[in-house]
């Protein structure tokens, strides 16, 4: 009997079944996948820096002498447990070009070229297959330089350095543990050890172009760090945790994943609970003649708590199947560059499933207690007992001078708060959410973001990397700008030529020895640049920290570091503290006038480019056309364009933002759906005597619009006012972990306040109209028929 | 001679289910003046209540006509039935079905609201609206919710909802069914105050002692009406002894019929 009222109940609310079946398939699917992900992404920087082999500290040297200049500290330092050294030649994009000679672009401003058989740790091709071979003539790459120059495997590059050139067939990509990420800014080629001997074979080359990559495994890092300020030539150092910090971005999309995971959880949960009680409450006439015919609460209970079993059980098998496929094609998106791995991940899967059951069952087992509450009372009254009735009306129409849809719509949800809370926490949840990401993107995608790549805002950023190996001291630099000056000047753009050099030196604080990333201006005031606390250091002897040196190091406002600038050591006060993205944070800004050292340099940023003839955009579009055709191998940016270039996942985020939008959009039409229809259920008789009255359909169908309307129109409302500051509390610990904190988002009114709250707001009035229509099917002479 | 406010003629209505054919209405013709009260009575399943929908426009008809004021309304588009519903007609249920989120004086109001067939203003609807409520003594219920007023009260209200538009027939099915004995009473004599003052209603009933308020009474068997009981003493007469004996008529004439 308890089946055959089963049976009619799923017959009955099909529609209301079939969209909570949806969200059960759903939810299993997010939350099985979810979980895997989680656990996988979680471990997956050390699955993978395991799997390459990479060691708990990694130093690269670089230019004359870097080859054996970490000897002494690996020998003597008592911290060195082992180490792994590779040798590479290093060169820039001006190295590579094309079969045909054409140009190739990069955004990484070092090449290093290495032999297969000289690597110490593993690299994986697409397969996550380790790379053991690579034929005579062929050349693996590592990172996005094949898809940023739209090139196939089979196609043909030329290497060529210092005259010497070699004409190599690609073989593919490479997953490459220390340079894999944009964030590291190296491309690693891997040659056949023929084909590198090449080069080395060439006394220039390997005098001048050739450098170590060193793995330390330790137990000490921090006396590692303070080792290695006695070496030279020193290009880059970082622990693993620093290393494992450059694939921050890929994490971060994993996290949105989760996050998005965790949403649609909690929202078919809302949904879920809303449709038992819902269920529960229009039964209450059948609950009523169970009782008066003697049937127990246990019994009663069982036919629904069985009913959400089933739909848990058959919608959480399909989650689960649904959730592998899934779950693959999120972990693809993160581990285009990363090997992950997880042996449990089928396991995991399983238990995200099982977890949706046990959660739906418990939630059924919950708001079935109403039951013990119904009485054979309720088959007559149709649930209203006495100890039920409540004050349900709020407005009153006499005194609300509005047409009656609208009244009878805003006075339904101030009668039903908690039923249409429901609609408006989903629907402000997942519209924040976008919003959040929208925000996110905009300021990616925008030069809001400038400052924190520690450079001061110009006209243009110019890559130009031909000569960069061969600069010997600033005194070369700043002829080499003049020079830039005087050609563009003579084009007609006259322009103020300004960079920002990094280098590596020793610094000392408090009795310990560290090598630290410094960045100096050349042709700017250390006073251009933002700082969070204190003032710009105001001559040579002044330095500012970011909070990651601080923490590394100790130091704060007011301290003393003594940095060693090759032959002249300098006492320098710490006078502020800023942020930067570079080098994850751990970077000291020097006063313009501290000493310059060259054989310490480790990096060039962009030459920046200021016209001192104050063009308007158009200009300045337009040179940088003209800039980019008078030196080949350019790449001129705008500032916006610069900053898309160094955070080089603002479109894969923009990525995660659209189907985010198209997520929302489908919960939005989802939950508008089951609502509407189960409102036009409950609301039968009313709609029935409405009409008897003489209303029309179209009063009936903009009644239940508007309700939809409002509510979406509450919940937009306050996605918009919350997105700015929540951008702020959610995505600011996100881009801290890079080095910036105090982030100036990029808030575009018209996307916030206007598009995607228009797109919201659309979507759930054509999906409520829609579904309203079905009041069209009661007729006024229904009013015989209903209960 | 007064005239007739709905002339019904040959009105057929035929339900299809399972391709099977009922037909409910079989050729029923009969009209009602202007200030008449007529009760329609018959056994379950006789078709009162197909009846009342279909010549109210609420139901379509399959055949025949219905002339609400010289208007045939079975060739009418959804859209001019309702006006004619919302300015022209009351209806009255057994069920008293209200908007559950509205008090009570604002489920008056919503149909006057709603009309344009005048052009009060808001205050002067809502002050109607009060006159009415007044008027069936429930003024002091006026800003309750629909759960707490009895059901003779909600039947009250009902019946000032069905008079806000100031209807010129009034539709009446089993208004006191749901009721008892004293506030049926109560709903009745509200109901024949209403006649008295002009609004012609038609009224589908089980208790021959409501249908006995009536003017006349139609019996209806499987789909035709088949007798025709028209009240000798005037419904003017409110006396109890004369109420019993109307009563006595009606219940013989109804015997005869079968009842």
């Amino acid at each position: 009997m308890l089946f055959r009222i089963l049976k009619r109940d799923l017959k009955r609310k099909k529609t209301m079944n079939v969209i909570l079946f949806l969200f059960i398939v759903l939810a299993a699917m997010f939350v099985a996948s979810g979980i895997n992900n989680v656990v996988t992404v979680m471990n997956g920087t050390e699955y993978f820096f395991d799997k390459a082999g990479m060691g708990d500290y990694v130093i690269i040297t670089m230019g004359e002498g870097a080859v054996g200049a970490l000897d002494d500290m690996l020998q003597n330092e008592s911290a060195v447990k082992s180490y792994r050294k590779e040798c590479g030649v290093y060169g820039t994009i001006d190295n590579v070009k094309a079969k045909d000679g054409s140009v190739l672009k990069s955004n990484n401003t070092a090449f290093v070229f290495q032999s297969i058989d000289d690597l110490t740790i593993n690299l994986f091709d697409d397969e996550n297959e380790k790379i053991t071979k690579i034929d005579k003539g062929h050349v693996i790459i590592t990172g996005s330089f094949m898809k940023d120059n739209n090139l196939k495997e089979g196609d043909e590059i030329v290497i060529e350095i210092c005259g010497v050139d070699l004409s190599l067939i690609l073989d593919g990509t490479a997953k490459d543990a220390l340079f894999g990420s944009d964030f590291m800014g190296n491309t690693r080629f891997l040659l056949n050890d023929e084909d590198i001997q090449v080069f080395l074979d060439n006394e220039e080359i390997y005098t001048h172009y050739t450098g170590e990559i060193c793995y330390i495994d330790t137990d000490d890092v921090l006396a590692i760090s303070r080792a290695e300020s006695d070496a030279s030539n020193i290009a880059f150092s970082g622990a693993r945790s620093m290393l494992k910090m450059t694939y921050i971005m890929e994490l971060i999309m994993a996290f949105i994943v989760l996050i998005l995971s965790v949403c649609l959880i909690v929202v078919s949960m809302v949904v879920l609970k809303f449709t038992i009680t819902f269920t529960i409450s229009e039964e209450f006439r059948e609950i009523g003649v169970m009782k008066a015919i003697g049937i127990s609460n246990g019994r009663i209970r069982s036919l629904y708590i069985t009913k959400y079993f089933m739909m848990a059980l058959l919608g959480s098998v399909f989650g689960f199947f649904f959730s592998i496929p899934f779950g693959g094609l999120m972990l693809g998106m993160v581990s285009e560059k990363m090997v992950l791995g997880n042996e449990n991940a089928l396991f995991l899967n399983l238990i995200g499933a099982l977890l949706v059951i046990l959660v739906i069952i418990l939630f059924a087992y919950n708001c079935t207690k109403k039951v013990k509450k119904a009485t054979p009372v309720d088959a007559i009254r149709s649930g209203e007992t006495d100890e039920r009735y409540r004050k349900k009306s709020v407005l009153k129409l006499h005194k609300f001078p509005v047409g009656n849809s609208f009244f009878m719509a805003l006075n339904d949800i101030l009668s039903s708060p908690k039923r249409f809370l429901t609609i408006i926490s989903v629907f402000t949840v997942f519209t924040l959410f976008v919003l959040m990401l929208v925000n996110t993107t905009n300021t990616m995608k925008s030069d809001k973001l400038i400052s924190a790549f520690g450079v001061t805002k110009t006209d243009l950023y110019f890559v130009y990397t031909s000569g960069y190996m061969n600069l010997s001291d600033k005194e070369d630099m700043l002829e080499t700008m003049n020079k830039f000056e005087e050609e563009l000047s003579e084009a007609g753009m006259p322009a103020e030529l300004c960079v920002d050099v990094q280098y590596n030196y020793p610094i000392s604080f408090e009795g310990y020895d560290y090598m630290l990333a410094c960045q100096q201006g050349v042709n700017t005031r250390a006073s251009d640049y933002k700082y969070m606390e204190g003032s710009a250091p105001k001559n040579k002897n002044e330095i500012a920290i970011t909070p990651q040196i601080s923490e590394i190091t100790g130091a704060k406002i007011g301290d003393t570091m003594t940095i060693h600038f090759g032959d002249t050591d300098l006492d320098c006060m710490v006078v502020a503290y800023y942020e930067t993205m570079n080098i994850l944070g751990e970077v000291v800004r020097l006063h313009e006038d501290a000493p310059v050292d060259f054989e310490f340099k480790s990096a060039t940023l962009p030459y920046q480019i200021k016209f001192t003839d104050s063009p308007d955009e158009e200009v300045i579009t337009e040179r940088k056309e003209r800039i980019s055709e008078m030196y080949e191998n350019s790449d001129v940016m705008t500032a916006t364009e610069y900053c898309i270039s160094c955070v080089a996942v603002a479109d894969a985020v923009e990525g995660v933002q659209h189907g985010l939008l198209l997520v929302t959009i489908i919960v939005i039409i989802l939950v508008t759906i089951l609502m509407e229809k189960s409102f036009i259920t409950s609301e039968k008789s009313e709609i029935a005597i409405l009409k008897a009255m003489g209303f029309k359909d179209f009063t009936i169908i903009k009644w239940h619009v508007l309700r939809f309307f409002i509510v979406a129109l509450i919940a937009v409302i306050l996605a918009a006012a919350l997105s700015t500051p929540m951008t702020d509390l959610c995505i600011s610990p996100v881009f801290g972990m890079m080095g910036a904190s105090e982030i100036d988002y990029n808030i575009k009114p018209l996307e916030i306040f206007l598009i995607y709250p228009g797109i919201v707001l659309a979507v759930t009035v054509f999906v409520s109209w829609l579904v309203s229509l079905g009041t069209r099917s009661i007729k006024s002479s229904d009013t015989a028929d209903i209960e | 001679m007064m005239e007739a406010v709905l002339k019904v003629n040959d009105l057929c209505k035929t339900y299809v289910v399972n391709k099977r054919q009922n037909n409910v209405l079989k050729n029923v013709s009969f009209d009602i003046k202007d200030g008449e009260m007529v009760a329609v009575m018959g056994p379950s399943g006789s078709g009162k209540s197909t009846l009342l929908y279909t010549v109210s426009g609420m139901d379509k008809s399959t055949g025949g006509e219905v002339l609400f004021c010289g208007r045939d309304i079975t060739k009418l588009g959804s859209k001019e039935l309702s006006k004619l519903r919302l300015d022209e007609m009351g209806f009255i249920f057994q069920q008293m079905y209200m908007m559950k989120n509205l008090t009570i004086l604002d489920n008056i109001l919503l149909p006057a609201m709603e009309s344009k067939k005048t052009k009060e203003s808001r205050k002067e609807k809502t002050e109607r609206g009060e006159a009415l409520m007044r008027k069936l003594g429930i003024i002091e219920v006026s800003d309750n919710d629909i759960n707490e007023v009895s059901g003779g009260q909600l039947q009250r209200a009902c019946i000032c909802r069905s008079m806000i538009n100031k209807p010129k027939l009034l539709f009446a099915d089993e208004p006191t069914g749901a009721l008892n004995r004293a506030a049926s009473n109560e709903v009745m004599d509200e109901l024949v105050k209403l006649n008295k003052e002009g609004t012609a209603i038609l009224m589908v009933t089980h208790d021959p002692r409501v249908a006995a308020k009536c003017d006349r009474v139609l019996y209806i068997v499987d789909g035709h009406i088949v007798g025709e009981y028209i009240s000798s003493e005037g419904k003017d007469s409110d006396k109890e002894t004369d109420e019993k004996e109307r009563e006595r008529k009606l219940n013989s004439w109804l015997m005869e019929l079968g009842w």
